[in-house]
């Protein structure tokens, strides 16, 4: 009886999951075999004979200047991270406590998140325009003379990106540092008060170190999530000026469907889920040594 | 007192970051020649709906696109929610063997970045014959790895007592899952549909990879097709993006709530 209990649940449970772990089979798990083994081949567009080449897509990528030129361009990204977490966390902390129409507020941060990357992409485009943009405009009628070039010059344009981005993510990293907020003892806060704490002195010893947590939990995914973004800078500058602006992610779409050098795109593209794996561990480690539920 | 400056100052920033959707729909209604006058005129002295009316009727009509995304993200939604529901509960609420190796498998694709599944998902699709249909986008978008999480993040806080209640009284899972626990499940059920749906509409990544023809382009490709065709056109341009951008606006508004709860959820407790 016992038996046939077990067998009936067994069953029943592939069931449940099975329609979904089709598709995970068919859309993730296949296409990951199979990508490994297109980084070994000379794979392209439409070509019939693929040869197995070992590892020479691996040695080209090692010694192709674009692809270090594309890694230096992700690190520049990957910038607007921890800028994004810290401010996030400043409006968070005020919008948190003492202040009219929260829930306008939150909304209106939040609501570069929501709408599509590529419209947003290309009204930056235009804010951005060097010489006569609304951007340059204001800087100039500040007095400064000589404004930044942003997206049209090589060594600006990673760093224009970065505002998009951090404009961007603002709004998500400041919901789930609320989030955070909301869970903080008001006692813990009182007591302070009562202690003479200043308001600096309370966010600074207190709500930062209690929402640790989650500043790590937002730095590991919030870099996860910048290394695996390119549609932003597809849209806007499609890596250039230059190659100023290409990033890993980026390098590899257009390795893939612009020259159609599908297996060398695989091979940079096994190099990127490497650099998440790092992430990933250190993140899993860092959850058990430092950070404190 | 204090509340007060603190308020000012909050709205004066966030105003800031709204700053390029106000410039947007103003410069969507101006004349050419108002576009980067300096400075920026807010309300443009005649409003100028040509621009507007052009992105709507004109050769790249978005109303086309608008179809598109519906029909793509719509249905996309609709299967990952059931299949995200149904392997949750699967997940969370039958024990069976090899459970807990398939739910690692899941967590580790999670690792796996999209750029490492393009090229074998377009050899496959091509050679599956949906290459360039709107299937490309429908049915991997059925599969979302992050929605099974959620659903079993929620049936897990459900108590197990209820199932054993049930099951005492005769009833197998199948019906413990449509008459229990769905209906407890609404509030989280729809805000992964609203989630989904976004990322549905704004997703450009798929739909550039997968989609050639014209006829089958979604919202984004349709604004980048409609920019990269009219790129002196700055007005028309602002007049796309606002097109682009409205629907999800609407849907934050009236879904706001479940938004805000459901990323914040899927962070701090996922």
């Amino acid at each position: 009886m016992k038996a046939s209990w077990m067998k009936r649940q067994q069953y029943l449970g592939y069931l449940f999951i099975g329609p979904n772990m089709i598709g995970v089979i068919l859309f993730f798990i296949i296409p990951a075999i199979y990508s490994f083994y297109l980084m070994f081949t000379d794979y392209k567009f439409m070509n019939p004979n693929t040869k197995f080449t070992g590892m020479a897509n691996i040695k080209r990528m090692l010694g192709d200047d674009i692809f270090y030129t594309a890694i230096k361009n992700t690190l520049l990204f990957l910038l607007s991270v921890p800028v994004s977490i810290g401010l996030a966390f400043i409006v968070a902390v005020i919008l948190n406590r003492s202040v009219y129409l929260k829930k306008l507020l939150r909304a209106l941060y939040f609501m570069p998140y929501i709408t599509s990357g590529v419209a947003v992409a290309f009204v930056w485009m235009l804010l951005f325009q060097p010489n006569n943009g609304p951007i340059n405009g204001i800087l100039r009628s500040i007095g400064i003379t000589n404004p930044p070039g942003w997206l049209s010059t090589m060594d600006s344009s990673m760093y224009a990106i970065d505002i998009i981005w951090i404009w961007f993510m603002l709004g998500y990293n400041m919901i789930i540092y609320l989030a955070a907020l909301q869970e903080v003892s008001t006692e813990l806060l009182e007591a302070a008060r009562i202690d003479g704490a200043r308001t600096w002195q309370t966010v600074r010893s207190i709500l930062w170190p209690l929402v640790s947590p989650t500043t790590f939990l937002l730095l590991i995914t919030g870099l996860i999530m910048t290394i695996k973004q390119f549609g932003i800078i597809q849209a806007i500058t499609q890596g250039g000026p230059g190659n100023s602006t290409t990033v890993l992610s980026l390098f590899i779409y257009q390795n893939a469907f612009r020259y159609y050098e599908m297996g060398y795109a695989s091979a940079v593209s096994w190099a990127l889920f490497v650099i998440i794996m790092i992430f990933t561990v250190i993140q899993w480690l860092g959850q058990k040594r430092w950070v404190h539920y | 007192m204090n509340k007060c400056i603190a308020t000012l100052i909050m709205l004066f920033f966030s105003i800031v970051m709204i700053v390029p959707f106000l410039w947007m729909i103003s410069t969507s209604f101006k004349t050419p020649a108002e576009v980067f006058q300096y400075p920026i005129r807010w309300i443009p002295a005649h409003f100028n709906w040509s621009h507007h009316v052009k992105v709507w009727t004109g050769d790249n009509s978005f109303v086309l696109y608008y179809l598109n995304s519906l029909k793509v993200a719509v249905l996309s939604t609709i299967g990952a929610v059931c299949l995200s529901a149904l392997a949750a509960y699967g997940f969370s609420r039958i024990e069976f063997k090899g459970r807990n190796t398939m739910f690692m498998v899941y967590l580790s694709m999670m690792m796996v970045p999209p750029q490492v599944l393009f090229v074998p998902k377009f050899i496959m699709f091509e050679w599956a014959g949906i290459y360039n249909t709107h299937w490309a986008l429908i049915l991997p978008g059925m599969f979302t790895i992050f929605g099974v999480f959620m659903m079993r993040q929620f049936f897990l806080s459900v108590p197990q007592e209820i199932s054993e209640a049930a099951f005492i009284d005769g009833a197998g899972h199948f019906r413990i899952f449509s008459r229990i626990i769905l209906p407890m499940a609404k509030p989280s059920l729809a805000t992964l549909a609203i989630i989904d749906f976004s990322w549905h509409w704004n997703d450009y990544e798929n739909a550039l990879v997968f989609l050639i023809d014209h006829d089958l382009f979604t919202v984004p490709l349709g604004l980048q097709n409609f920019i990269l065709e009219n790129n002196v056109d700055y007005n028309g341009m602002m007049a796309a993006a606002t097109a682009g951008i409205i629907p999800m606006i609407l849907v934050f508004l009236i879904g706001q709530k479940y938004i805000i709860e459901g990323v914040a959820s899927s962070a701090v407790k996922g």
